[in-house]
């Protein structure tokens, strides 16, 4: 009751806090002062961009899998509430790292992937946060195609590839001689170091035919794979807390895990 | 079950959007796609009021909306956004107006920049649905009266006049 009253009195104030200017604003002849306007105008135009400024939007990169199917036939608001609220339950009971390779069934949403890393490792320089790429031992090449990075697993390419410069940003990679499992060349890839050695007269100008250059204008085509903002805002809204508590209890395990040198296995 | 792309963000169009883009037939094949909607968007963009058939026009009209609300977020200083401005309006001119006359117009816009109408249909044509597209706040006049008690919209002249007429006959049959 007294928190009520508490309330009442409260919004009573400042409502009338609001209402007190105005009436004598109406009662005077005087026109309202060219500040109060010049502050209306800023704060209207930047109503739009605020919806950009939702900190809680950054989760995006880390949790990519929290986000639906951006196709509007899957699309289904109550089963995708429960399937976030079933993720969050999941987490707390199993420590799911955050991946940022995309592996090979990564192309998948949450529910309905199946995890296939080859190994994890837990970055020794850098203990509170995960490195922004997975390394990858035994066969196998790491590339990225400007911020998605991918990975292929075994034939063509991989074995005993080298990796020529390790940055933190860009593992570089040498190519086999083909055949390839892919066609590598059409991909415009930026991890690989010797990709034109290998290539016929014949490839180059197929690669050339194959770009699509206006891609990249095609805005509705961008938008038909994205999730917007102003659903993404509900969707962090809903989840952001949790998450945020579930990474502090995971670095706090982190740094009570006993620190030994890992025992060599020799066969 | 596709992942979301989550690199760019991108705000939601107050429009309907179908699940899958129209094709528009073209030799060129996506790329001449394009160029016809480039085409369309500039015109739209110039006159703010165009008839055109209703496939391209429902086409044209989400690059339209999502060009201009790329310039409302991004605003002029942003170079991804001024390239994507470059590539859609043919005529250069159009990219002082999309920044200067159309953000400052929809910047507090709580719909949709555009607006479809269906047109009527030329008699005797192939079977084409016409539409009319058009921005928001443009100087035209409107297209839909909704003050139907306006004396002066044509209907109304025209059904004033035709009681007249009825209530002229009426007293010629009394005096009669």
């Amino acid at each position: 009751m007294a928190l009520a009253i508490r309330k009442s009195t409260f919004s009573i104030l400042a409502t009338a806090r609001c209402i007190v200017p105005r009436e004598f604003r109406g009662l005077s002849s005087l026109p309202e002062t060219k500040e109060d306007v010049a502050q209306d105008v800023a704060k209207r135009s930047t109503g739009r961009k605020i919806r950009f400024q939702n900190p809680a939007l950054e989760y995006r990169h880390v949790y990519p899998e929290f986000l639906p199917d951006p196709n509007p036939k899957w699309r289904n608001t109550l089963r995708e509430k429960m399937e976030r609220a079933d993720m969050l339950k999941r987490r707390s009971q199993i420590d799911i790292p955050e991946f940022y390779v995309a592996c090979e069934n990564q192309s998948v949403t949450d529910l309905y992937r199946t995890y296939k890393t080859l190994t994890y490792i837990y970055p020794v320089s850098s203990p509170t946060s995960f490195e922004p790429f997975i390394r990858v031992s035994g066969t196998g090449i790491i590339s990225r195609t400007g911020s998605v990075a991918h990975y292929s697993l075994d034939e063509g390419p991989p074995k005993g590839s080298k990796l020529v410069s390790d940055d933190t940003r860009y593992i570089y990679v040498k190519l086999k001689p083909k055949p390839w499992l892919e066609r590598w060349e059409r991909q415009e890839l930026k991890g690989v170091a010797n990709i034109d050695e290998h290539l016929k007269e014949k490839d180059k100008v197929r690669r050339e035919l194959r770009k699509t250059p206006w891609e990249k204008y095609d805005l509705m085509k961008q938008y038909r794979k994205t999730i917007p903002a102003e659903d993404q805002n509900e969707i962090w809204g809903e989840v952001h807390n949790q998450l945020n508590q579930l990474r502090l209890s995971r670095k706090k395990m982190f740094k009570k895990r006993p620190v030994s040198a890992p025992k060599t296995q020799l066969a | 079950m596709n992942q979301a792309q989550v690199t760019k963000l991108v705000s939601k169009l107050r429009i309907n959007v179908a699940a899958e883009p129209r094709r528009l037939r073209s030799p060129k094949g996506p790329e001449g796609r394009l160029n016809k909607l480039r085409k369309t968007v500039t015109g739209l963009i110039k006159y703010e009021r165009i008839e055109l058939n209703y496939n391209r026009g429902d086409e044209a009209r989400q690059y339209a909306e999502r060009l201009i609300s790329e310039a409302i977020t991004h605003g002029d200083c942003h170079k991804p956004t001024m390239e994507i401005a470059d590539y859609w309006l043919l005529e250069k001119e159009l990219v002082h107006k999309l920044f200067k006359v159309l953000v400052p117009r929809y910047e507090n816009c709580n719909t949709a920049y555009t607006r479809m109408y269906k047109a009527p249909r030329p008699q005797y044509s192939r079977n084409t649905e016409k539409a009319v597209l058009e921005l928001r706040g443009n100087p035209y006049p409107p297209l839909v009266n909704k003050q139907h008690n306006n004396r002066h919209l044509i209907q109304n002249i025209l059904l004033d006049a035709a009681k007249y007429d009825y209530r002229q006959a009426k007293y010629a049959e009394m005096a009669d």
